[in-house]
């Protein structure tokens, strides 16, 4: 293997793999860092740290890792890459340098997260990032803001890239409602990434220059406004969830088209019904995280309601995939079993934002860590299943080899365990009033014990990730063959050798009028 | 739908896979940008802040350098709807700031606020001038191109690019002439503002300016892309309309 | 501050007359209206409809998951292809289902909310500073405290807060209330103090700097008499005269 036309790759399939490797190494650093806030909060007082700084960098490190090194480049990095242009059956995407830029970018990203360990006074502004602390604070926020900046310019750009790529590269006969599910899905997030990454980026930028070079957006004794910062943040960081929901929801319906050998029910709906319809919502809706920051009454009750309908395009893509179980033939590799999983958890997250959504009640939850628990149920969770899910599913497109089957279903069944003992104890002890951020809770030390379980409950769960994360590993390397299109799909990507050589197909293909991505393939 | 038969024959691992180095190059080069910031501004240490910075600016000028001449002419006609799509993004930037601005300056009591001295109103017509005619004479360059007059083209390019540096320099001399006032980004709510606003105005026009210098140095060994050209241009326009929004928001109102 | 922001809600405040006229109704009349239970009532009403919605279709999963499991005879799936109608039905039903349950639970909440922001006015008003870390009350007599809040029982407090550094938040999770406070804004919240001789804990819920963690306070709950004695003492003890910054600015500031 040739180490030079890794690195320097302007291939649509070696970029995604380069991203998939950083976002898990991503995924790795931030969660050894939840294991270390889980440490630490086993005990009432100091526990592993006597400083609660570090706790705090562990947390800003945990939450900035996870969302803009792990979720959000895994799903619109590593999947977007590697896979649209398989499923259109292009040869590449419109502009390969411009992808290899974006995936070094993104390392480049990665890299400065990961120098919160070494430099002196790290970023201990939270994932948020608000002044007038961010602005005060003795820790460096430029590394927050150029992290955010960077991450952000490496999205935008891959969002043109892969937005071009659909509108021009479909091979011939792929018409617009013949489009993978996760097709739809990633352009709706790239979409809104375009759209409101210049936000956030603004955003992050005023930050630096209020404390950099003396401006004053945010500073109240000249005019400046705290609040201002948190309408444009969250004006992106609302639809940001669903630039991860999105592919996510996306990935889960190849599986369980694929798996259940079936159609998909009706996708007319799911895609100008659901997909559509989130992206349209989810610009709406971003007062609902500052119900409790003082925010004026007449932008929240338009909010609460456009809050509480993003149900309903995301209902109808819960239906969608319920619908395609219906009548089919159902099997259970390792994929459909996570992908499974997020059926039922994301349910259980979706439907706690709804408490939530309801201004009145977050009064008493919000900065609760019944918000951690509603969070991490559809991200960590949902997400994270369904990012695993998806790389067991293309693992033998990838790398022409399978997993271990046992060990991916032992790994499956550790994680369910862990994760639901970590966040269903976070709802539960919110509801009753534990402050998220706390680095002691000492004012509450009768949640000793639910934090215990937590902490169980994450070694468990970390337990299972490893496992799979071991899988992929060995299974790389000597795992046993496989064939072209072990699942029997119909999609396109399955139709090429595995791995695709450069260029993905001898011959590009084309497609027929009666052609339908899903289903079993004709034997 | 099967096009797996037949395919194996050309996935031997010695197939040539395209590479390109000039976006690592350029991607390291931006790290060390952000690591000379952290060094001035965080720590204090200015003498290795300027060895970082001069070393990412030679990555990154490098990198587009090496992009441009491999690059150029080998463009699929995409690059002018993906231009679309990245303006989309620029545009957002500018409507958080106005939006911003707009915000707090409605709900202040007094505008401008104590400190502020008045804004020159006759240069930014003549900025205003400049841009516009740059913005003319693009078009034109790119009409000529379209005709196949190749020469034209270059001339009427530079053209721009002389405008463009115009602008820049009226808005430099404009800036230092406000700062010798004593009114510069920290004095106040308008100084704030304005600083900010013009100069990430003036950075959207460096980077419409770097992009046709790379563009010319090509052109002039003779590389001409016409949809490069389009790009450009349309780059260019749109950096000339929001000029049209800090005008008459920053200065006129 | 907030010039054209309080116009806005002026306007839209027309637009929303059905409902502005709503609350009003709900908001006048004697009875304190406390929010701490209405709360109480809300949530318990919410988790019930989310739980039925989420059993329902996690019933169905798993009966499908279990029905069509694959089978001999059972190869490949034969899911319906819908037909024009029944696919536009399979959108519009359950958006008309999906939308009800919201505005059921959009009303009960924007009704609970009102009772939220709109505050007896018979109350006892005080001013609150937060600070790195730390809760300074002060009281209308110009009594101060820090880190502990008595009360009377049976009379709504209604706090109007301001900060002098990074934002903060004043949460009783016994009272289900909080809000942030920052500089630049004042803020405010209140509550109904019921049980005598009650502590009730008050902890920073906004990430506000290091010691964030161990910002703390406390309400203690007096009897009206205890009350009384208490504040008569102290404020002559302190001096009626002292003007915080709080209160200087609350008494030019608007609530949003
Ligand atoms: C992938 C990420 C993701 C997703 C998909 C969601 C989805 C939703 N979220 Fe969540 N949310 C986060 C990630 C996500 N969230 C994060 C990271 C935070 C905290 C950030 C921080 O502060 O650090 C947060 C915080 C957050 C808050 C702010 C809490 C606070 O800080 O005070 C709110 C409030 O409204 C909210 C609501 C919702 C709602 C209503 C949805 C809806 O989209 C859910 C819709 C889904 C369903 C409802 C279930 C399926 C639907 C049906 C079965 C149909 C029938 C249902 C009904 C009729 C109700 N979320
Ligand atoms: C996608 C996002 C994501 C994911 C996956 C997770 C995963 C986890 N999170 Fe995280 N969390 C956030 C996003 C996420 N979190 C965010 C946004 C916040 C808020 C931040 C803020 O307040 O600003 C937060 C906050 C947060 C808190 C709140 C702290 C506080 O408020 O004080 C806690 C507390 O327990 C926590 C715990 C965990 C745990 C135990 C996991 C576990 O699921 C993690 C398990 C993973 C591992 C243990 C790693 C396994 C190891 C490997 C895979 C490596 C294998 C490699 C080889 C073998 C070579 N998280
Ligand atoms: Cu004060 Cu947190
Ligand atoms: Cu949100």
């Amino acid at each position: 293997m040739n180490l030079k036309e890794w690195i320097f790759t302007t291939d649509h399939k070696r970029v995604g793999v380069l991203y998939l490797i950083g976002s898990i190494a991503a995924f790795a650093v931030a969660g050894i860092l939840a294991l270390l806030m889980r440490a630490e909060l086993s005990t009432v007082g100091p526990t592993i740290t006597a400083n609660p700084t570090n706790y705090n960098v562990w947390l800003y490190g945990h939450g900035a890792m996870m969302i803009l090194g792990f979720q959000i480049p895994a799903l619109t990095g590593f999947f977007a890459n590697y896979c649209i242009p398989l499923m259109i059956g292009a040869k590449d995407v419109a502009f390969p340098r411009v992808n290899a830029l974006s995936v070094w970018l993104f390392y480049v990203g990665i890299i400065l997260a990961l120098l919160t360990f070494v430099m002196p006074d790290p970023p201990d502004v939270m994932w948020t990032g608000y002044p007038p602390y961010s602005t005060i604070t003795t820790g460096n926020t430029a590394m927050y803001t150029f992290t955010v900046l960077i991450l952000g310019f490496a999205s935008i750009i891959g969002g043109v890239n892969f937005l071009t790529t659909v509108a021009y590269m479909r091979a011939p006969g792929l018409t617009w409602n013949k489009l993978n599910i996760f097709v739809w899905c990633t352009l709706g997030a790239f979409v809104l990434q375009l759209i409101f990454v210049p936000v956030l980026g603004t955003a992050v930028t005023l930050i630096s220059l209020d404390k950099y070079l003396g401006t004053h957006f945010f500073d109240p004794t000249q005019g400046g406004d705290v609040l201002t910062y948190q309408n444009l943040f969250w004006f992106y960081s609302h639809p940001a969830v669903y630039v991860i929901f999105l592919p996510f929801i996306g990935v889960i319906y190849e599986i369980v088209a694929t798996f259940s050998r079936n159609r998909v029910f009706n996708y007319k709906m799911v895609v100008y019904g659901g997909v559509f319809g989130v992206v349209a919502l989810s610009g709406e809706v971003w007062v609902h995280h500052l119900y409790v920051s003082g925010m004026a009454d007449w932008l929240r009750i338009g909010q609460m309601i456009t809050t509480l309908m993003i149900s309903v395009p995301v209902g109808l893509l819960v239906i969608g995939l319920v619908g395609t179980l219906y009548k089919g033939s159902i099997s259970f590799e390792t994929p459909m079993l996570y992908a499974l999983g997020v059926l039922f958890l994301f349910l259980i997250g979706g439907l706690t934002g709804i408490p939530l959504a309801v201004t009145s009640l977050t009064v008493h939850l919000a900065r609760t860590y019944y918000v951690v628990g509603h969070f991490h149920y559809v991200m960590a969770v949902a997400g994270t299943f369904a990012i695993f899910a998806g790389v067991y599913y293309w693992f033998p497109k990838v790398t022409g080899r399978m997993y271990n089957e046992f060990w991916g279903k032992v790994g499956f069944w550790i994680t369910f365990i862990g994760t639901n003992l970590v966040f269903w104890t976070m709802m539960d002890i919110g509801v009753k009033g534990m402050p998220r951020r706390y680095y002691d809770y000492s004012h509450f030390s009768q949640f000793e014990g639910a934090h215990q379980l937590m902490t169980l409950g994450a070694v468990i769960l970390g337990v299972g990730f490893v496992i799979a994360v071991l899988n992929w590993i060995i299974g790389a390397a000597r795992g046993p063959k496989a064939p072209d299109n072990p699942w029997n799909s119909n999609s396109l990507e399955w139709s090429t050798v595995s791995p695709p050589p450069h260029g993905n197909w001898p011959v590009p293909p084309s497609v027929g009028a009666d052609w339908y991505p899903y289903g079993a393939a004709k034997k | 739908m099967a096009h797996h038969e037949g395919a194996h024959g050309v996935a031997d691992g010695h197939a040539h896979w395209d590479t390109s180095v000039w976006p690592f190059v350029i991607s390291f080069g931006i790290l060390a940008l952000v690591i000379a910031f952290s060094l001035h501004f965080v720590y204090h240490q200015d003498f290795a802040s300027v060895l970082t910075l001069g070393l990412g600016l030679i990555m990154i000028v490098s990198g587009v350098a090496g992009w441009t001449s491999e690059a150029m002419g080998k463009g699929d006609g995409m690059s002018y709807s993906a231009m679309g799509w990245f303006i989309l993004a620029e545009a957002m930037i500018f409507v958080a700031m106005f939006v911003t601005y707009w915000y707090l300056r409605l709900n202040t009591d007094v505008w401008p606020p104590a400190g502020s001295v008045d804004l020159p109103k006759a240069m930014p017509l003549m900025m205003t001038f400049v841009l516009v005619s740059s913005s003319l004479t693009i078009h034109y360059a790119e009409h000529l191109l379209h005709q196949g007059n190749r020469g034209g083209y270059v001339n009427w390019l530079m053209a721009t690019i002389v405008l463009g540096f115009c602008f820049l320099g009226m808005s430099a001399y404009e800036w230092s002439h406000l700062m010798h006032e004593g009114f510069n980004i920290g004095t106040n709510l308008l100084g704030t503002v304005f600083f900010s606003i013009t100069g990430l105005h003036g950075s959207h026009v460096v980077v419409g300016l770097a992009i046709f210098l790379a563009g010319l140095v090509s052109a002039l060994r003779g590389n001409v892309d016409e949809g490069f050209a389009r790009t450009a241009g349309l780059y260019w326009h749109f950096v000339d309309i929001i000029w049209f929004f800090v005008v008459s928001q920053v200065y006129y109102w | 501050m907030h010039k054209t922001t309080k116009r806005i809600p002026l306007i839209l405040a027309g637009m929303l007359a059905a409902t502005a006229a709503w609350a009003e109704k709900t908001a006048s009349g004697s009875v304190i209206k406390d929010p701490a239970a209405g709360w109480d009532h809300l949530w318990r009403e919410v988790i019930i409809d989310i739980t039925i919605i989420g059993i329902l279709f996690a019933l169905m999963t798993a009966y499908f998951i279990w029905k069509y499991r694959r089978r001999p005879g059972n190869e490949v799936g034969n899911g319906p292809k819908l037909s024009a109608a029944a696919a536009v039905a399979w959108v519009v039903i359950p958006t008309f289902v999906f939308l009800s349950d919201d505005l059921y639970v959009a009303a009960n909440g924007w009704q609970l909310w009102n009772n939220y922001r709109e505050v007896p006015a018979d109350r006892l008003e005080i001013q609150l500073e937060t600070g790195m870390y730390s809760f300074d009350y002060t009281y209308p007599n110009g009594v101060r405290t820090q880190n502990e809040l008595k009360v009377p029982a049976g009379k709504p407090v209604l706090l109007r807060m301001t900060s002098r550094d990074t934002l903060h938040n004043h949460f009783i999770p016994d009272f289900r209330v909080k809000e942030d406070s920052m500089p630049g804004r004042v803020t405010y919240l209140w509550f109904l103090p019921k049980e005598v001789g009650k502590e009730h804990v008050v902890t920073c819920a906004s990430y506000c700097g290091v010691m964030h963690s161990y910002m703390a306070s406390k309400i203690v709950v007096l009897a009206p008499e205890e009350f009384r004695a208490w504040y008569d003492q102290e404020g002559s003890k302190q001096g009626g005269s002292i003007k915080t910054v709080a209160e200087n600015k609350a008494a030019t500031a608007s609530k949003s």
